[in-house]
């Protein structure tokens, strides 16, 4: 497997400790009508893990609340495939990455959301997944 | 492509007749199973008068959800009922998940609901589609005259043969096992109970427009034959080429074990909720 994933990789045991918080909302390939998409919400956090996989690929996000301890949600997008062609890599979120996640948030309110967006607080850049751009020929 | 493709098969079967001694009235019916004859240089050079339906097809899923709604199957009234409640649980945000067992999305709903790029290759005799997501997502168009087998094993795709009128690819599909969804979207469909059939003509719409026209026959579940169109757009771009999809990866996640070697570790649920790899 490609080096460049071994950090994942590393994290995947801790992650298996610390998912029950999170809400990924079903498993495998699933319809996106489990988000509430007359909402846009945004949070700040930290990443947490990037599953570059089909059917969706996740990106677990640690968020600090004013108080508590913090929270990991994850958030989901749509295949490796859309996302090469908007311009995504499996190295586009890493782990340790501080992150603002554009979202339509789960209808049941729990701790994950259907990915809009993600900016690289870094960087400034901003990652999209939007199938609608696709809907044409000859795109490059 | 597909007579020469049929003569050949009977020439085969007539010499191997004769090379077992049996009289020539013998040789009207094959004596074994059909083969697949090697093809041809000219076979071969056939394919490049076919239409160029090269690159990968993107879906227009706009013009899908558009035709969801302005052309809906004639479903039976008793199933009309259970779509009404799928469209009513969709709205609720409590979708009925068709798809989330990662089987292949079967016919004919890859063609209808897919959110994922397709190829097509020729080859002689036959054209295969290959598809990107749910795993094994390839249909096997047997364009050399062959009929559909007398009973064959059911299966998620069906048995499909073609013939070219024209540009227009006729592909006929039968035996798709019954347990395949007649879906509408990702939340909405049922199983198409058996005895399903599916009439497509494909076709180039435009230089860049690839369109499936569909006729679905399915008894069980509607009242008359549904006629439908689906579109896909071509992409040239590298980054574009159809990529590998197997949808139970993403139920893992990768981790060592052990003895240090990367592995995939199931990514466990409960109540639709993750609750991590299994521990070791």
């Amino acid at each position: 497997m490609n080096q460049s994933l071994r950090p994942l990789g590393r994290t995947a045991l801790l992650l298996g400790a610390t998912l029950a918080a999170a809400a990924l909302p079903a498993l495998a390939h699933h319809s996106f009508a489990v988000y509430d998409r007359t909402q846009m919400l945004t949070l700040k956090g930290t990443v947490k893990a990037f599953q570059w996989a089909n059917p969706h690929c996740v990106i677990w996000v640690m968020i600090q609340p004013d108080a508590g301890a913090a929270q990991e949600w994850s958030f989901e997008t749509t295949s490796p495939g859309v996302l090469t062609r908007s311009g995504w890599t499996r190295h586009s979120v890493k782990p340790g990455d501080r992150v603002s996640v554009e979202y339509h948030p789960l209808h049941d309110g729990s701790h994950g959301g259907g990915l809009n967006a993600i900016t690289l607080l870094d960087t400034g850049q901003k990652l999209e997944a939007n199938f609608a751009a696709q809907e044409k020929p000859g795109l490059e | 492509m597909s007579i020469l493709y049929a003569a050949r098969e009977w020439i085969c079967a007539a010499a191997c007749a004769a090379a077992l001694g049996l009289a020539p009235g013998a040789w009207a019916a094959p004596a074994r199973e059909p083969i697949n004859p090697p093809p041809t240089a000219e076979d071969y050079g056939a394919l490049a008068k076919l239409p160029d339906w090269s690159g990968v097809w993107t879906p227009d899923i706009t013009d899908q959800v558009a035709r969801e709604r302005s052309n809906r199957p004639p479903w039976k009234p008793a199933i009309a009922k259970q779509i009404e409640k799928m469209y009513a649980d969709e709205q609720a945000g409590r979708p009925f998940e068709i798809i989330d067992h990662c089987f292949p999305t079967g016919m004919p709903s890859w063609m209808l609901i897919t959110h994922n790029a397709f190829e097509v290759l020729f080859t002689p005799g036959r054209v295969t589609i290959l598809g990107e997501g749910d795993g094994n997502r390839m249909r096997r168009i047997y364009t050399d005259g062959r009929g559909h087998p007398a009973d064959p094993d059911p299966t998620f795709h069906g048995h499909s043969i073609g013939h070219w009128e024209g540009g227009t690819l006729v592909i006929d599909t039968v035996a798709v096992l019954p347990e395949v969804y007649l879906a509408v979207n990702e939340a909405v469909g049922v199983p198409n109970d058996g005895d399903m059939h599916i009439v497509e003509h494909l076709h180039l719409k435009g230089p860049d427009v690839l369109e499936d026209e569909l006729e679905v026959i399915a008894n069980k579940l509607l009242t008359a034959p549904w006629h439908t169109t689906r579109r896909y757009y071509r992409q040239r771009a590298r980054k574009y080429d159809i990529v590998e999809g197997v949808c139970t990866q993403g139920s893992f996640i990768e981790a060592k074990d052990g003895q240090g070697h990367d592995v995939f570790e199931p990514i466990t649920f409960h109540n639709n909720v993750p609750v991590g790899p299994s521990s070791k």
